[in-house]
């Protein structure tokens, strides 16, 4: 066995000489022009094509996706994905690129949103949702914090004082004497009319000329 | 900015638009309504009514209170002297000072006319409304002819009313 060891020595060193000029041999072929034509050949061959189709229209497809889900390769690489800077900088360039913009323009409009909103509130769960808020202190701090409000009671004055109430106010609260009163008014004003054209006629003067009459009371 | 400053500002935003949803800006003043004759003796009249009735409770009741009581034979005539001068203070008083603070005495409220100075839309004073009543009086002397203006004048105006320089107008709107 000891006499053995200069040759087992020899042939290591030797084995070790090969493989290094093999790999510098193929590092040299894969360098060269040669070997990038050979494989721009390669790729572009119909024969390259028809393997791929057939790879694709086997059942290789299917043998490769069992074991991307058995490896975990999508939660791998998605992990990889969110935890790198290049999430961010995709996020970035489609934000300066204007894509939120015209996401919610196309949702906007689009039959999509008012056909989840029309779902949505025709739901059971929007019943329950809104009874749950109507019956939550939420709404009573919202009540208190509006009556609160100066607005609110600007509004409450303004529309108190508007034509459209006072005059339905007024027309509620007129009673029997109120319409005796506006029946003398009219009659009055009307034999004030009559009169003074009357007068006039007399005195052979023209008719005056004053500003019609209101309505009927 | 906090909420305590930006509630004025919204409540002078509310106001705004208050303001400009109930004024027109562009709409010209309502043109007065000039009251006639008709109009005017039945307001008087229901004026006279008030004041009369008043003076007929008092009166009843100054009479209750001196037939019970023993006053001697001159106090008659003297509480009927009071009573004449109080009736025309009374009746005075009522006129000027309605005319002079609302410009609207009950029967005029009534029957929805109003006395204001002739060249503003202002109540006239309390010396000119007692001016007006006074030519008032002057003008029923000679058989009420110098109410007939009123027949005649572009703006309805009587004696009395020219001379106080005063007019009759509505109260409703045009």
């Amino acid at each position: 066995m000891v006499a053995l060891r200069p040759v087992v020595g020899a042939a290591r060193l030797g084995g070790r000489a090969i493989e290094g000029a093999t790999l510098a041999t193929v590092d040299a072929v894969l360098d060269s022009r040669v070997a990038t034509e050979i494989a721009d050949r390669v790729v572009d061959s119909a024969l390259v094509r028809h393997a791929l189709s057939r790879a694709l229209a086997g059942p290789l497809v299917d043998e490769i996706a069992r074991e991307v889900v058995r490896h975990r390769v999508l939660e791998r690489t998605t992990d990889t994905v969110l935890s790198g800077d290049a999430l961010d900088a995709i996020v970035e360039r489609a934000l300066e690129a204007g894509v939120v913009e015209r996401a919610a323009a196309r949702v906007l409009d689009g039959p999509e949103l008012e056909r989840v909103l029309i779902a949505a509130l025709d739901s059971a769960a929007m019943e329950r949702l809104v009874s749950r808020t109507i019956d939550s202190r939420l709404v009573d701090e919202a009540v208190a914090q509006l009556l609160e409000s100066e607005e609110l009671w600007v509004v409450v004055e303004e529309i108190a004082q508007s034509p459209a109430v006072t005059d339905a106010i007024t027309q509620q609260s007129m009673g029997f004497a109120d319409q005796v009163a506006d029946g003398v008014r009219f009659r009055s004003r009307n034999a004030d009319a009559w009169l003074e054209r009357a007068a006039r006629r007399a005195l052979r003067r023209p008719p005056a000329e004053l500003p019609p009459e209101t309505g009927e009371p | 900015m906090s909420l305590a400053e930006e509630r004025p500002r919204a409540r002078d935003r509310a106001q705004a638009v208050a303001t400009r949803v109930h004024v027109d800006p562009a709409a010209p003043p309502a043109a007065p309504t000039y009251q006639g004759l008709v109009t005017r003796t039945i307001a008087f009249a229901l004026d006279c009514a008030v004041i009369n009735l008043v003076a007929i409770a008092v009166g009843l009741a100054v009479g209750l209170a001196s037939s019970v009581l023993d006053l001697p034979s001159g106090a008659e005539k003297g509480l009927v002297a009071i009573g004449g001068v109080a009736w025309f203070l009374w009746s005075a008083g009522y006129f000027v000072v309605c005319w002079s603070t609302t410009g609207q005495t009950p029967g005029d409220r009534l029957l929805h006319i109003r006395v204001r100075k002739a060249d503003a839309d202002r109540p006239l004073s309390a010396w000119r409304s007692f001016l007006r009543l006074v030519y008032l009086t002057l003008a029923a002397i000679p058989l009420f002819a110098g109410f007939l203006p009123i027949l005649f004048d572009d703006r309805r105006r009587g004696l009395h009313d020219m001379l106080a320089g005063s007019v009759v107008v509505g109260t409703d709107p045009a």
